[in-house]
Parts: structure tokens; sequence; C-alpha cells
């Protein structure tokens, strides 16, 4: 069982497709009173455009053999911000270890090639993100809407959604 | 007149030719009379319907007996629980944790609060965790019977269903008494749990695990080994090994492919590395002993051991718990810090995990679920088509899913 | 039945007649499956052995709504669940009656505030007899839910003419 570290460093060492950088949790600066630092775990942070490249890379490589997706999902952290997160977490079987990795998606302009050759669990996953947040996973076998009815307005889970207020003659307030 | 009593001839006995063409069927017969045409039909399985296990709709397209392809429906129990997660405060939103996974609602309780406690660093007294791993696994035993007596129904069985209800009554009697409510309970907050055990509670959980020792065997004699389920699950929606680690199941259904991987054995959480390195309980395996590694009846077996594991966790707990607060120090009005964190854990469907991203305030940034059924369900499309119709609901039944986490 | 139902005047024996209908129909209402969510858990458990709701005539639980006279709508029901409910509904054969099971049914429940596709309260849809509140309700809760129903039965006029009174 590795830790976040070694990981990393495994990962630099192969050189693993779209690696951009890490993100540990820190203290918050004691000067400056707007940075609270940051609590939790931390993550990698990778191109979008090679997101299936780097997942098929770290799911071969024999140290670090991530085999399962557990998740695949995206934040919008605030309506000014101008990315999408896209968050996926992989989960080793062999050594029993997890990565989680952020990829920063443009919201002019969100689209992802889809991630359903190195993970046929991202199927589902992409189909979801893409109803929800309105993001296109160029590849995807079948983008259909899932979980929302096929003729829903708007993606929910962006901060600016606005409550619909009716959907085919019934009241939603 | 003896024209009108004379019977009439038998017709020449035609011998019937199979081209070399003809489809083997899952029974291993060869089709025959392929000059008749037929086309296939799409038939709806739900939403309504006694045997998906909630509001699941399977668009089957079949060729007579035969299904030649499943899509698999979902969002009828659409409940927007990731964007309630962003507009209520972190404990306002126990209580729809609760409902996404409603058979286990004690380990989706545990999975959001370990998620947050992750983010916050908070510790936990010792007497919260051990009674949080004794409900746990009082759950994870109450979901499996449910699973057990429901899939039982599906294939035709009535007896073992109600045998199934006897226990789980007693269990949710249990945590009625501990938190008052029968089946979502946020009982397991931030920071420890709710409330102290009663006086006597943990003697009754005590007299609990020595009746369904006893019982457990007869629902073992009575489904399990039966000769009639045997044979309606063996051989049934083989999922290999390759396909399990492919489509990321987890939970019984990845260890009824024979696969070796528990999260509270290899990735613990809470006493479940002690009780680990302790040795207590053993991770029950599919091994194809029926018909083939990674069938339906494997998938059964797993989830019946488990409860007998489950079983013994509690007597170790039972055995080494003190008293203690309960409850960390939490102030009334919960501020997490920025950061996030994602936490798996194992529920009795799989991996249940939970990405929690704060920004320092009292409403999460992003509170995502991953539930298990979600995942396991987009199974169903590979395991379908080939299956005679009667299987399908046998291995739509095997994948346990519950609609309020495949939906949220 | 259309042609006698509510053209008698009030009398004795249109009475007794009412009174065996009303006890015929009461006495064995069976529901259709429809459980959607944490709800249905409780209703199954109704089924069960310790809860029985069969000793109130209605435990013969029907899958196809063409059998049933009950639909017990126990959980929470969204838009894209709300049009099969309306299908299943009027693919019922009257007399049907609907109990509307736990908060989620009855007004949306938890989801009310944010839940976008919630539909809030099934009344909306199709006309409700029983409203039971819970989340979930005990068993005990639909079983007197039930027996309210019955209480409403009972009180029809099936032949006779509705009373002004009533």
């Amino acid at each position: 069982m590795k830790d976040f570290d070694e990981i990393y460093q495994r990962l630099e060492a192969i050189k693993a497709p779209g690696l951009l950088s890490a993100d540990r949790p820190r203290e918050g600066d004691p000067e400056d009173k707007t940075d609270k630092g940051r609590a939790g775990e931390a993550f990698v942070l990778i191109e979008p455009a090679a997101a299936k490249e780097f997942l098929i890379a770290v799911r071969d490589d024999a140290e670090l053999a991530f085999d399962i997706l557990a998740d695949l999902t995206a934040t919008d952290p605030d309506t000014e911000d101008e990315n999408f997160w896209l968050n996926l977490h992989l989960l080793s079987l062999g050594h029993g270890h997890r990565l989680a990795i952020k990829a920063m998606v443009p919201k002019a302009d969100p689209v992802v090639p889809s991630m359903v050759d190195a993970h046929m669990a991202a199927h589902f996953h992409e189909r979801e993100c893409a109803e929800m947040f309105g993001i296109t996973f160029e590849g995807n076998p079948d983008p259909r809407n899932i979980l929302l009815p096929d003729d829903w307005e708007g993606h929910p889970l962006r901060k600016d959604y606005e409550f619909p207020k009716e959907y085919h003659g019934i009241s939603c307030e | 007149m003896t024209e009108i009593n004379t019977p009439p001839e038998p017709p020449e006995a035609k011998t019937i030719e199979i081209p070399e063409t003809a489809r083997t069927l899952p029974s291993g017969e060869r089709e025959f009379m392929l000059d008749v045409s037929t086309s296939d039909l799409e038939v709806n399985m739900g939403p309504q319907h006694p045997a998906t296990h909630g509001v699941m709709r399977i668009l089957i397209r079949t060729d007579g007996e035969v299904v030649t392809g499943g899509q698999v429906h979902l969002g009828y129990l659409h409940r927007c629980a990731e964007k309630i997660g962003e507009n209520v405060e972190w404990l306002q939103y126990l209580p729809y944790t609760d409902r996404y996974d409603y058979l286990s609602a004690m380990n989706n309780n545990l999975g959001y609060s370990l998620a947050v406690e992750a983010v916050m660093g908070v510790e936990i007294p010792r007497r919260a965790t051990l009674l949080r791993t004794i409900c746990a696994e009082l759950n994870r035993i109450g979901s499996h019977l449910i699973a057990f007596g429901t899939y039982g129904l599906d294939i035709g069985a009535f007896t073992p269903f109600f045998y199934c209800f006897r226990e789980r009554e007693w269990m949710m009697a249990l945590f009625e008494k501990i938190c008052g409510a029968r089946l979502t309970y946020s009982y397991i907050r931030i920071g420890g749990v709710f409330n102290d055990a009663p006086v006597g509670w943990l003697k009754e959980v005590e007299r609990f695990c020595d009746v369904f020792e006893e019982k457990w065997q007869e629902y073992y004699d009575l489904l399990v080994v039966n000769h009639i389920f045997v044979q309606r699950t063996a051989k049934i929606g083989v999922i290999t090994p390759e396909m399990a680690v492919d489509y990321g199941l987890t939970g019984p259904m990845l260890r009824g492919s024979g696969i070796d991987f528990d999260l509270r054995r290899d990735m613990p959480y809470m006493a479940y590395g002690e009780i680990s390195k302790a040795g207590v309980y053993d991770v029950p395996l599919g091994r194809g002993e029926k018909g083939e590694l990674g069938d339906c009846w494997d998938r059964v077996y797993v989830r019946v051991q488990e409860m007998m594991e489950s079983i013994k966790i509690i007597r170790w707990c039972l055995g080494c718990i003190e008293d203690g607060p309960v409850i960390g120090d939490i102030p009334k009005v919960l501020k997490v810090p920025p950061g996030e964190a994602y936490v798996g854990i194992e529920n009795p469907r799989g991996e249940l995990g939970h990405y929690v991203a704060s920004d320092g305030g009292k409403v999460a940034k992003r509170c995502r679920v991953r539930g298990p059924s979600f995942c396991n369900v987009a199974v169903l499309e590979k395991l379908l088509p080939g299956t005679f119709l009667a299987d399908s609901v046998a291995i739509i039944g095997s994948t346990d899913v519950v609609i309020g986490e495949t939906d949220r | 039945m259309p042609i006698l139902q509510n053209s008698f005047e009030e009398n004795v024996l249109t009475t007794k007649v009412d009174w065996l209908l009303n006890w015929a129909r009461l006495s064995s209402i069976w529901p259709m499956t429809f459980g959607l969510a944490c709800c249905a858990i409780e209703m199954m458990a109704v089924g069960a052995a310790h809860h029985d709701i069969d000793r109130f005539g209605a435990g013969a639980f029907r899958a196809t709504p063409r059998q049933a006279d009950l639909m017990i709508v126990a959980g929470t029901v969204n838009f894209k669940m709300g049009e099969r409910v309306k299908r299943l509904y009027d693919q019922m054969p009257s007399p049907k009656y609907v109990i509307a099971m736990g908060a989620c049914a009855t007004g949306g429940g938890p989801y009310y505030k944010y839940g976008y596709t919630v539909m809030k309260g099934v009344d909306r849809i199709v006309p409700v007899d029983v409203y039971i509140a819970g989340c979930p309700p005990r068993p005990e809760a639909l079983l007197e839910g039930l027996m309210k129903l019955q209480d409403k039965i009972r009180n029809t006029s099936v032949i006779r003419k509705p009373s002004r009174t009533a």
C-alpha cells in the first residue's frame, strides 16, 4: 500500500500522459487572512484531453495497477469560476491504494474525450456527468440522458441553475 | 361405410433438417424451423414490475424466449440528492443520506460522516466507533436478509421472504430502541453517534446474535442449497473476473467472481483495522461450487455467508465495548474548513463513496455520492443478451440493486 | 352496474343491499405492487407475517393494474415516474382507490424545497383517498390508513341515490 507521495513519484517516473502537478493539503498562511489553507486529501491535476491515456497508463503499470474506476464526476466550484473540475477517483484491488484526480475543463468549451475505452465503468458516469453539467464526452457509445427525463431543460448541478416553474403542465412549486 | 370408419393415413414423417447456421440456445439445444419468419419483440420490463427491485425499466428485445438485447433506463426515482447537498447545511443533509440506499441507512450515514470527518480531521471517541460498527454490521445483516428474501420471491419461493422478515423485525426493533426509527435512522452523525445505547440494549444484541446463528442454518437449508434454486441460479449470469473489474463492480458482485477484495479488510476504516488484524472474520468468496465461477448462485452464497461474518464482528465489538462519550467535540453550527476528501466504505452492495468538497462555509460546495448500485447495474447490458427471458429475472435479482442508490 | 348505480331511493332494502356490496368491497381490497422508494420496504413489512395485511383481506398484491383495486403510492414520485403513475391509474378498473403513503407522496416530503424533479405530492396527477403521514410511516400507520379507507367504502352509496347530507 503506497501513500500519495510514492504514487506521485511513480507517476512522474513512468511519465504519465497529461500529468500536471499535485495538490497536497496545507496549513493556512498566518500572515494572509484570506488563505485558510486546505484540509482533506491530496489529488493529482491532469490535462482533460489526455485523461483517457492517463487512465490506461496507470491501469497497465504493474506498481500502480489502478484497475477500478471508482467514480467519475464533475464539480462546478463557483458561478464566477471559468472552469469545471472533472473529478476521477481510482482504486487498486491488488495494492489497496486510491488516487484522486482532477482536471480543469473550461466552461466555454466543455468537451472531453470519453474514457469508456479505459474502463467500461465510465459509460454510465459520463452520461450522468453530461446531463448534470453539460460536459460533452466525445465517443461515449450512448450519450442520452440517464437520470433526468429526455426533454429536461438545463443542467441542474451547475451553480447558476434556475429551478423550473413547471413541467408538462404540472407545477413545480 | 368402411371409408368413414377407417382412420386417415398418418402423414409421412418428415425429418427436420437443422441447417449449419442454426443457433445453439442457452439450454444446449439447436434452433430449428428457421423458415418461419419472426421478428424481435421489444418488451418493457418495468418501471412498475414486481421483480425489478424498485422503479427500474429494462427495455428487453427478445427473439422468442431468448433475450437479444437489454437496455437499462434509470431515473424514475431521481431525487436530486446531490443538488440538495449543495443547498442545506452539513448536519441537515444527514436524513437525505438515509434515503438513498434505504435498506442500509446506517452505512450511508457512516459514509457521509466519515467523508466530512476526513476533511475536518476530528477525533471519534472509542465507544462511538464501536457502536457505529455494531450498527453498521446489524444493518448489513438486515440488508442481506431483504436481498435474499426478495430474491427468493422473484424466483418463486415465497417462504424465505417471511422468514427473513421475522429476523428483520427484531433488528428494526433494536434500532428503534436506540434511535427511534425503523428504517431511516440518521443515527450516525458527524463526530460520533447521536445517542448512547439504552440500558440492556447490548445484551439484547447479544441475544439476537445467538438466535440468528440458529436461524441462519434454516435459511441455508431452505433456499441456498435447495435443488430448484440451484438449478435456477447456477451457470446463469456469469460475470468473469475481467468483466467485473472493467465495469467497476464492487462488493458481493466482485467477490462472487472470486476476486478477494473487501474494503473493510484491505482499506480499513474505523475499528475494522483491529478487527481484521485480530482475524475475527473471513471474507467469503464465490468458488463456482454449483456451476461456473461468478454465476448468480455464487453471489447469493457470498451474501448469505457475509451475514454470519457480520455476527462474528458484532460479537467482537460487544466483547470490548466500554463506557465513554459517544460524540466528539462538534459545534452546533458546523463549519467545515476548506478542502475535499473522498471516502469509500463497504456498503452491503459494494463501495459507497462520498466525495465532499467544502469552501469553509456552512453548506457544502459539492456532495457527490458514488452509489454502488449505479455501477453494478451497468453490467446488466452485457449479461442479459443470450439468456432466456425467465433467467433475466434471476440475473437482475442477483445484482441486488436498490434504485434509491442508483438514482439518488 | 352503471344502470343500477345510484338509481334507487333510500329504503330498508336498498340499504341492506348497499351494506352487503360495501362489505364485500372493503373486505377484499387488492392492492397493486407499487412500491417506489423507502416506503415500499414498510409496505413489504406490512405484507409480511408480523403486521399481517392479509387479515384485512388486502393481502393479495396484484402485479397488474387490471386486477387491482387499490394503488398504494409508496415513495417519492418524480416527473419521469409521474407519467407512468397516471397511466397505471387509468388502467385500473373502477371502483379504484389511491392511498398516498408517506410524506413524499403526500406533499413532496423532504425533497420539497430543492428537489427539481420531484412532484410535490401525487395528488397533482391522481385523486387520492387517504393520506398517510410519516417518513416512512410505521406499518401500523399504513394499516390505520387502510382501515380509514374501509370506513370510506362502508359509507358509499352504491345503488342508493347519494343522500344530500352525506
